[in-house]
């Protein structure tokens, strides 16, 4: 069960990787149109590679403690006050996102109900990037879930660390910290 | 009295999920609905997923994970050392001689980063050891790298610069060229402190151990060549208007990959490794944004922003007094809160009433990141500090002592471009075209 959720999670990061890459491929896509005359727009379909980055790396996100929390307060708790507040945080968590999850996929419905399509030259049709939304979102809420029982079976809520997480700059902290003399 | 209610539950809200150590986006979005569920005649759930989605394929967003990523890939260069080998030969006859490396590093670091903290891991990496091996005083050589990492926020691409066009609709390519003539105005500050701390101090400056003809400094100073025409190719575009800021990134992404094929330092693992960290950055900051499109949504239909505007109004404060007032704001919060988080939670309140007072949106971007800059080196919160506590072990209070006398130049150069205006917006009303 442990091996097949942290697959989950990774699958769905490297698939907003994907995306994120998308992203700029299509641009690229748009600049060499320019250039032969042929009239691609990528403003659309970056924007909805762009959505679907965001959403399908939450869950990704969210286990690498990369998301942002002030955690001003909670650090200074021991270890049970720790515990508590990390409990009651992904709780919270777990059913905003169930609540966010179920709009969302209700938001898909109408849209493929009453043929939604971008204005743009391509007229996507809306449902299909909203799909990306409601998986993302759906994943991000099971790895809620997950760190709530975890968290309740005694893994121990790692607060200090992720406040150096944020910004991303973990890579940053963690890449100097390995750094013993100068890089060669 | 309904009024009051309001505000007091809304802000409540929000307070308490923050205090509570719920991450912050997540706290936007149950602060918005809160509102919407008491406070507002329409159903939240749909405003929830419609607002989300609205804003999340915005076109100018997407030059938030491109920016993100080009950094990301520079940092895994050997960006850093050619910086090193190619500033140091020319700097060594100022007075603190190898310190000005810490501070032009981070300057043209700056301009092919969007973050302060990979702008001063990047050039942290190599100058720190060197100049503790040259027996440079650790004061000033961690000093001036916390100060001058905060550079990356405010030299074009900045992270923060989109998070605020994003967020208040201002055109992002603008802010960028905006930001120029104060970043450059920052290097010459700190660049003069550290000369005038120098002939203060002469016996703590080692002697300059560089003997090289001009040929030799010309010869070593061509590893520079690489990053120079990244900037120029990435910043010239806009300010050209031939590119928008999304298709500058691209670009920029697109020449970081070349660069690092020539120096040989592009491997798959490279290439994931800095996928995931731009993913990472992009999605923390993704989510924000997300609660923050619902929660200023939430907001209209409450009308919280125009109470709280109002009663800002009846203390007939005018711009100047706002502004003091906001600077000291933003100080407090600095202390608890990272910069994206500062911009996107007070944007809602603040930006009606920098509206109100009649002061240019565009200033006023210029004006926020160099006070969030302030943050980021202020302790407990503050990012450049976590990167250079990791670097050099030392404690987080310390390196924020050592980097004191630069957050005062910083002060000094919020009033200057408060007082000169012209600084920050006359490089973008030359622009070609002003997008």
């Amino acid at each position: 069960m442990r091996g097949i959720l942290d697959r989950l999670y990774l699958a769905s990061g490297y698939l907003a990787c994907i995306c994120l890459a998308l992203i700029g491929l299509s641009i690229i896509g748009q600049i060499a149109g320019r250039f032969v005359h042929i009239t691609f727009d990528a403003t659309e379909i970056s924007g909805f590679f762009m959505a679907a980055s965001t959403f399908l790396g939450l869950a990704y996100t969210f286990t690498t403690d990369s998301h942002i929390r002030v955690n001003l307060l909670i650090s200074h708790l021991g270890t049970r006050g720790r515990k508590v507040a990390e409990l009651w945080c992904s709780l919270l968590a777990a059913v905003a996102g169930g609540y966010w999850t179920w709009q969302t996929a209700s938001m898909v419905l109408v849209s493929i109900e009453v043929h939604d399509v971008s204005p743009g030259l391509m007229a996507v049709p809306f449902w299909i990037p909203q799909s990306a939304l409601v998986i993302g979102i759906g994943v991000f809420t099971i790895a809620c879930i997950d760190e709530f029982f975890q968290v309740l079976h005694g893994k121990d809520p790692d607060f200090a660390d992720a406040e150096a997480h944020a910004l991303g700059d973990l890579d940053a902290v963690a890449f100097a910290k390995t750094q013993e003399g100068p890089a060669r | 009295m309904n009024e009051l209610v309001l505000t007091t539950t809304v802000l409540g809200t929000l307070f308490f999920l923050l205090a509570t150590g719920v991450w912050i986006g997540l706290s936007l979005l149950i602060t918005g609905f809160v509102a919407v569920f008491f406070f507002a005649p329409t159903d939240p759930g749909q405003l929830l997923a419609t607002s989300v989605w609205d804003a999340s394929w915005n076109w100018a967003m997407t030059a938030l994970p491109l920016f993100i990523w080009m950094g990301e890939i520079l940092f895994r260069t050997r960006l850093s050392e050619d910086m090193f080998k190619g500033l140091s030969p020319w700097l060594g006859w100022l007075p603190g001689r190898l310190l000005h490396v810490n501070i032009l590093g981070c300057g043209v670091m700056a301009a092919v980063s969007g973050s302060s903290a990979v702008t001063c891991a990047t050039i942290g990496r190599m100058s720190f050891p060197e100049l503790a091996a040259r027996k440079y005083p650790e004061g000033m050589s961690i000093g001036t790298l916390a100060g001058s990492g905060t550079l990356g926020l405010l030299i074009p691409p900045s992270i923060m610069m989109i998070v605020y066009g994003i967020i208040t609709q201002t055109s992002i390519g603008r802010l960028f060229i905006a930001g120029v003539v104060p970043g450059v105005m920052m290097i010459g500050l700190f660049m003069a402190y550290t000369m005038a701390w120098s002939l203060l101090h002469p016996d703590q400056i080692p002697d300059n151990d560089i003997n090289m003809s001009f040929s030799e400094k010309l010869w070593a100073s061509r590893r520079l060549l690489p990053v120079i025409a990244l900037i120029l190719l990435v910043l010239g575009s806009i300010y050209a208007g031939v590119a928008t800021p999304t298709e500058a990134a691209v670009m920029g992404v697109v020449g970081s990959f070349a660069l690092a094929m020539t120096t040989g330092s592009l491997s798959f693992a490279t290439v994931r490794e800095s996928m995931l960290g731009a993913l990472r950055t992009s999605c923390m900051i993704g989510f924000i944004l997300a609660g923050a499109a619902f929660v200023s949504m939430a907001m209209n239909f409450t009308g919280l922003p125009l109470v709280l505007a109002a009663w800002v109004n009846t203390l007939g404060l005018g711009p100047i007094g706002l502004i003091v007032m906001l600077t000291g704001l933003y100080m407090v919060l600095g202390c608890f809160l990272d910069g994206t988080s500062m911009i996107v939670i007070t944007a809602p309140v603040v930006m009606p009433m920098i509206e109100h007072a009649g002061i240019d949106p565009l200033w006023f971007g210029i004006y926020i990141v160099l006070v969030v800059e302030m943050a980021q080196i202020t302790p407990p919160v503050g990012f450049n500090l976590y990167v250079l506590q990791g670097m050099t072990g030392r404690n987080i209070f310390t390196i924020g002592f050592y980097a004191l006398p630069l957050f005062f130049l910083m002060c000094a150069a919020v009033v200057l471009v408060a007082v000169f205006p012209q600084i920050a917006l006359w490089l973008p009303s030359t622009m070609l075209d002003a997008r």
